[in-house]
């Protein structure tokens, strides 16, 4: 057995031990933050549905990131559903925030561009998305 | 009041049935709030991708933690994934409604026609030895067209005795020669090739994530199985796990686009989320053959109205 194959062979088998160790990493993040969207979400339902607010009504509330906190503390259901929402939102991308920490700790950098060309994706859709707004 | 119960348990049923048949909820959330509640057909594509992700997040967190999905390909693939959902979440605010309406017409008919194909062959069977799982494992996506998946899919062994795995069936590629990229996100057991179709794919099925409120597993999951030789059960997770950056890619654009209503969106995710998190518990105890055929019926039915309401009529 060559040197080379020595190599590839133990390269890929700490590859395999590092997506092991942030696969369990991950799945902890993911579940866990689901389940706090969801008491989020919860919240909100239950005050909408205590308030009366039609939720069929014909004008969709617009979002607004900088009003959730003061909307959250009056205890009003679009602060936490909204809430909510953008902790479903930003789930899959601390997801790959933590990959991407992950493999660039493991100094496998080819993965680690590859999280961070996702970012950036996900980056170029909020940009185009101000863009169309504006 | 009312409303807003309807709404989650309208989700709770789109949850329930997503799971026990191994559909995602976009396919059916789509036409119940725009047929069903008459909401436009943007928003009912943007509250569907929020429901995809959550459905997504919760069961990839299973998936991951009983080491079943490809993490590393799964990161790879959603990076073209996105780059199609970006593209699509922008098409989808350039395309006339009636044409989005006749392309969901569409996928519902071949969904459902798909699924009439697959009667003959043996009914979703999910592995007896399939543990029950603490934690709900909810729809693991619309992979009807392609095999019958169990929402719960039994452990695959892997690290840190698979990693001794994965490096022996690397490393016996690399005896033939230098182990190559797409030999680097191979798993134990099957040998990733043909990555440029990977791309490829990966790009269309994120545009038909973003244009329709999709997760794209139905096109992901063949695509990696019968395209790029993964083992079905890691292609099913793995394309569970890249859904949620595909979805959360185009679920920006219609938020900031203020197409997603949390009055709506909040009842409707919570529903299909407790809905999915039931199905996954009660599929191993069920006989899904007759409310297969009747879901084959709904889903054709629906893929009439909404096509009738593409064109018009």
């Amino acid at each position: 057995m060559s040197a080379s194959v020595r190599r590839d062979d133990g390269t890929a088998a700490a590859r395999a031990d590092v997506a092991y160790r942030l696969e369990s990493t991950i799945s902890r993040l993911l579940v866990a933050g689901t389940y706090l969207a969801m008491a989020l979400i919860v919240l909100g339902v239950v005050l909408m549905l205590a308030s009366g607010v039609d939720p069929l009504g014909p004008t969709v509330p617009p979002f607004d990131l900088e009003a959730i906190p003061s909307q959250v503390a009056s205890g009003n259901p679009l602060g936490f559903l909204w809430l909510g929402l953008v902790t479903v939102l930003a789930l899959p991308l601390g997801r790959v925030v933590v990959a991407g920490v992950g493999f660039l700790a493991a100094r496998d950098l080819r993965l680690a561009l590859v999280s961070l060309a996702v970012l950036l994706v996900v980056l170029g859709s909020i940009a185009a998305a101000i863009r169309l707004e504006g | 009041m009312i409303a807003g119960l309807v709404l989650l348990a309208g989700g709770a049923a789109v949850g329930l049935f997503g799971s026990l048949l191994g559909l995602g909820g976009g396919i059916l959330l789509v036409p119940l709030l725009t047929l069903g509640f008459g909401r436009p057909l943007r928003e009912a594509v943007a509250i569907s991708l929020v429901s995809v992700i959550v459905t997504s997040s919760a069961g990839a967190g299973v998936y991951l933690r009983r080491h079943v999905a490809n993490l590393r390909l799964g990161m790879v693939l959603e990076l073209f994934t996105a780059c199609g959902a970006l593209a699509g979440g922008l098409i989808a605010f350039a395309l006339p409604v009636p044409v989005l309406e006749g392309l969901f017409a569409l996928l519902l008919a071949w969904v459902g026609l798909s699924m009439l194909r697959r009667r003959e062959s043996p009914s979703p069977s999910p592995s007896p030895a399939a543990p029950a799982d603490p934690e709900p494992v909810p729809a693991a996506e619309e992979t009807a067209a392609v095999a019958p998946i169990p929402s719960s899919v039994p452990a695959v062994s892997l690290a840190p005795a698979g990693a001794a795995s994965v490096g022996a069936s690397a490393g016996t590629m690399a005896f033939a020669q230098p182990m190559s990229f797409a030999a680097s996100l191979s798993g134990p057991g099957y040998h990733v090739h043909r990555m440029g179709l990977g791309a490829a794919g990966a790009v269309f099925a994120g545009v038909v994530s973003a244009l329709l409120g999709v997760g794209g597993g139905i096109v992901k999951v063949p695509l990696m199985n019968l395209g790029m030789g993964v083992p079905l059960k890691v292609a099913t997770a793995t394309s569970n796990l890249m859904i949620g950056i595909t979805a959360t890619s185009s679920a920006v654009i219609y938020l900031l686009r203020d197409e997603i209503d949390p009055y709506i969106a909040g009842p409707v995710a919570l529903g299909v989320f407790a809905g999915a998190s039931i199905g996954a518990r009660i599929v191993n105890r069920i006989d899904t053959r007759y409310l297969r055929m009747l879901f084959v019926a709904v889903l054709l039915i629906t893929a009439v109205q909404m096509g009738a309401k593409a064109l018009g009529l």
